[in-house]
């Protein structure tokens, strides 16, 4: 407790009480998914788009900034993951690493054209590297396979040097993607509480005054897009191995929109949670109302909709107004430090 | 020269391209002047200007209906003038229900008007597919201005003839409407400086309706006209918005033929580009737009414009 | 007579065909409380943006110490010790007022690529940053979320803001816009206490408030410097009598 009377998080500064529920909750997924009549291959599912919306919400939650082509970035890390297992070496760590690293570079590049812009002329320029990048993957069939996808994406194992460990049943690499979940929980909960995360979110509510305070608004908006892109090409590697393959329709700006939907519908504009909670939503959504009707997409629109119109903060602000009304405040956003608490 | 001469039919195709993406940029223009965000689902209207004119023209559109079998007996001139008339008007009040919408964000970020629009293009992308299908589907059109002419030593398409001419006459009918009638002087204003409209004692949110109904049916009316050329499929309005935003960005906010003239530009580099490689045409757009956006948008007029939040 | 910090030579702005700026010649003495008044639309907001980089002059310069900074983007301005405080309210509303006055402090604006430590446990940073609030007289509000401080609170931590950036001049645009008379009061003790320390520049319209705390006055209309001089002589001018603001005349 230092003399402002805010307390840093405990266990040592790295771990939160809302994040041991989460890991809790994840981490012992494989052994009650299919008491709730699901199945383990939907966890995996929901880890991977958890951590692509995670990456996702640095962007468009705590920058401000609209990117609705991100899916090109995740397809992106999906193919590097294909083409170094291929034309490289099969190896899970590197595969992986160029995954990530793929998106990164990429994202870099692409960074460097928006970061000068907001709002729509940065929307549009992100739709139209999106739709330039799925154009090239459909077409250049020499490396991507074009339409049929690169297909055949191993599950390698984690070779661990004294150990190797298997990752082809679905449970074992669900682990891996936990792992890689509770890394991305634990890295970008300090990025957002660091002063790079500060200044991201000073550049969400005024760019202005931020440049006029001395920052250099060009690089941390390029930085903050770069970061996204390598997160997005990390969930994308993982993604290509639990398909087994790379499809260029997941570059398709549908999907694209789909990680925005998820973000903001689960309160990435209030809450850190929020990404994980849109992309659950998402899931239960898919798989419960998809049993029922083949309109499930266009409810789930609709309900991005009324929840733009009516409470943008989704459903971690509506869980805050409950909890705040609870404790007997009214419910106004983020008023007092306990606000802190529930990010 | 041979080269040159066989370039012909492509300009015929850049021009007609262009003409019809000034024609959904000029509805566009009108939209931004009035509102406070960028409408993305713009190019979805467009494409649902066409799904719903196919309703009009043949059965398998949708309208399934004993009692219209007289109706889609006409002759197909007469299908496709009703379906002209009757697709826009149905688009606007789709278009007006978007506004409706778009009040609650009105004041508050405009991030979340843009969101707001992009999700509607989503769910009627959705729309669209659940109702008419994922494959493309074509919009019957007369013989007498389908297949091939021979001009010289070289084919031209029939139609692209006919939907230049069409708008050519959509766009002068416009600025007639826009210079000459009360309404059009309104809608100008409006698009203008909403404020000193307001300052008028127009009754602004009606004024928003009428523009959003009138801008939107523009959009349904091209991707009508655009339809035989470009096919029709859910996702075709993605590929309609994006010139829109190209030729505003250009041509300027607020220029009746700056528009024009620059969608003449933005058909022309499409066309042209066809000529060369039928693929890229497409992305030749987008990759237009990233060229302009870096190296032209800075502030229009130098003050901030709805485009700069 | 003090070393001049802070320098305007023959600036010239226009926008378009409209000439905002004419040979504007400025000079602010190092540890002094400068001010500029003048009518609306005189080009004082202007000047000032000039002057702190928003806008580049078509002619002239701007010396900060002597170095020439003129066309330098904001932020580079910004990190030579140049500060500036909004009229039109530029706060961070999401913002606690700690955080808004945190993000402003040069210890943090060094550190702004750092992605690992947890800027709550900044005991430094967290104390600098409501040291500042106190002195603006928002000592026990720090955790208050911008959008809910009164408009007199916001004020305060508007100039709060600019003064976390530890400046070696201090910009201060129409500070006392919509204040009431006891919040003009208190922020004429604010000013005069800051001027102790620090070199300040005021643009006014309140000639009341500048005329008690300015130890020089620039009158700008009509794109250009039409007076200079001490309260005093000011007082004795023709122009500042005639006009509208001469309310002081007696």
């Amino acid at each position: 407790m230092n003399a402002r009377g805010f307390q840093g998080p405990p266990l040592g500064g790295i771990v939160t009480p809302s994040m041991l529920v989460a890991f809790l909750v994840f981490g012992t997924l494989p052994f009650w998914i299919s008491q709730v009549g699901l199945y383990p291959y939907l966890g995996i599912e929901v880890l991977i788009w958890c951590i692509f919306a995670l990456g996702f919400n640095v962007l468009l939650g705590y920058t401000g900034l609209p990117s609705f082509g991100h899916g090109a970035f995740f397809g992106i890390g999906a193919y590097a993951m294909g083409l170094a297992q291929f034309e490289l070496m099969p190896d899970l760590w590197l595969g992986l690493g160029c995954a990530t690293l793929a998106g990164a570079a990429f994202g870099a590049v692409v960074a460097l054209f928006l970061s000068h812009r907001r709002g729509i002329y940065f929307a549009l320029m992100t739709i139209a590297f999106s739709q330039m990048f799925f154009f090239v993957a459909s077409k250049w069939t020499s490396v991507t396979n074009g339409e049929d996808g690169l297909l055949n994406i191993e599950r390698l194992p984690a070779d661990f040097g004294f150990a190797a460990v298997p990752l082809r049943g679905n449970t074992a690499f669900y682990y891996l993607c936990f792992a890689g979940f509770v890394l991305v929980v634990i890295g970008l909960w300090r990025l957002i509480h660091s002063p790079f995360g500060k200044v991201l979110q000073a550049i969400k509510q005024n760019e202005m005054r931020t440049s006029f305070l001395g920052y250099n608004v060009y690089l941390f908006k390029w930085a903050s897009f770069t970061l996204s892109c390598a997160i997005a090409g990390f969930a994308g590697g993982l993604f290509a191995m639990a398909q087994s393959g790379a499809f260029v329709q997941i570059m398709s700006l549908q999907w694209s929109g789909i990680v925005v939907l998820m973000t903001l519908i689960g309160g990435g504009f209030v809450s850190f949670w929020g990404p994980v909670i849109g992309t659950v939503f998402f899931f239960v959504l898919r798989d419960l109302l998809g049993a029922y009707t083949e309109a499930w997409l266009l409810w789930y629109g609709l309900v991005f909709m009324l929840i733009v119109m009516f409470k943008p903060e989704g459903i971690a602000g509506m869980w805050q107004d409950a909890v705040r009304r609870l404790r007997g405040r009214k419910p106004v956003r983020g008023t007092g430090p306990l606000a802190a608490l529930w990010r | 020269m041979d080269l040159l001469l066989n370039l012909l039919p492509h300009v015929m195709n850049g021009l007609s391209l262009g003409l019809l993406f000034a024609l959904v940029a000029l509805g566009f223009m009108l939209i931004i002047g009035v509102m406070e965000v960028i409408n993305l689902a713009h190019g979805s209207l467009f494409a649902l200007g066409a799904y719903v004119a196919i309703a009009f023209m043949s059965p398998e559109g949708g309208l399934q209906f004993a009692f219209l079998d007289g109706y889609f007996a006409l002759p197909v001139a007469w299908r496709l003038a009703v379906a002209l008339l009757l697709a826009p008007l149905a688009v606007g009040i789709v278009g007006m229900g978007l506004e409706l919408c778009l009040r609650r964000t009105y004041g508050k970020d405009p991030l979340y008007g843009l969101l707001l629009t992009f999700g509607a293009a989503l769910v009627l992308e959705e729309t669209i597919r659940l109702i008419w299908g994922p494959t493309e589907r074509f919009l019957p059109i007369p013989k007498e201005i389908s297949g091939g002419v021979l001009i010289g030593d070289l084919i031209y398409a029939k139609y692209r003839f006919f939907a230049s001419a069409f708008a050519i006459g959509m766009i002068l009918l416009l600025w007639l409407f826009l210079q000459k009638t009360p309404y059009g002087a309104l809608i100008k204003a409006g698009a203008h400086d909403s404020e000193m409209v307001r300052a008028l004692g127009v009754n602004l949110s009606r004024l928003r309706l009428m523009v959003f109904a009138f801008g939107t049916s523009l959009a349904a009316v091209a991707g009508i006209v655009m339809a035989p050329i470009w096919g029709v499929r859910p996702h075709v309005g993605v590929d309609a918005v994006v010139p829109a935003f190209v030729i505003i960005v250009l041509g300027g906010v607020g220029s009746f033929w700056g528009a024009v003239f620059a969608g003449l530009m933005v058909g022309m580099v499409v066309g042209l580009t066809g000529a060369f490689a039928t693929d890229w045409s497409l992305i030749s757009m987008y990759m237009l737009l990233i060229a302009v956006v870096t190296f032209r948008a800075r502030g229009l007029f130098g003050k901030k414009s709805v485009l700069e939040a | 007579m003090s070393a001049v910090l802070f320098e305007a030579r023959r600036l010239h702005k226009r926008f378009g065909d409209h000439v905002v700026l004419e040979e504007i010649n400025l000079a602010f003495p190092e540890g002094r409380l400068s001010g500029i008044i003048g009518p609306n639309g005189a080009g004082k907001t202007t000047c000032f943006n000039v002057l702190t980089g928003r806008y580049r002059p078509d002619r002239g310069q701007v010396l900060l110490d002597g170095e020439d900074i003129t066309g330098l983007p904001p932020r580079r301005i910004a990190r030579k010790g140049v500060s500036r405080s909004f009229q039109l309210m530029n706060v961070f509303d999401q913002f606690s007022a700690l955080d808004n006055a945190l993000l402003a402090l040069p210890a943090l604006r060094d550190r702004g690529f750092d992605m690992v430590h947890d800027v709550r446990r900044d005991g430094e940073a967290q104390d600098r940053a409501a040291a500042v609030l106190a002195r603006v007289g928002l000592g026990g509000k720090e955790a208050t979320i911008a959008k809910s401080l009164s408009y007199g609170d916001r004020r305060a931590l508007e100039i709060g803001i600019a003064l976390a950036a530890e400046p070696r001049i201090l910009f201060l645009d129409e500070p006392t816009s919509g204040l009431g008379t006891e919040a003009t009061a208190r922020l004429g003790d604010l000013v005069r206490e800051l001027r102790r320390h620090l070199t300040i520049v005021v643009i006014e319209h309140d000639m009341e408030f500048l005329f008690g705390v300015a130890d020089a006055i620039s009158v700008i209309h009509w794109g250009q410097v039409i007076a200079q001089g001490t309260p005093e002589a000011l007082r004795e001018n023709e122009w500042v009598r005639a006009s509208n603001l001469g309310r002081l005349a007696s």
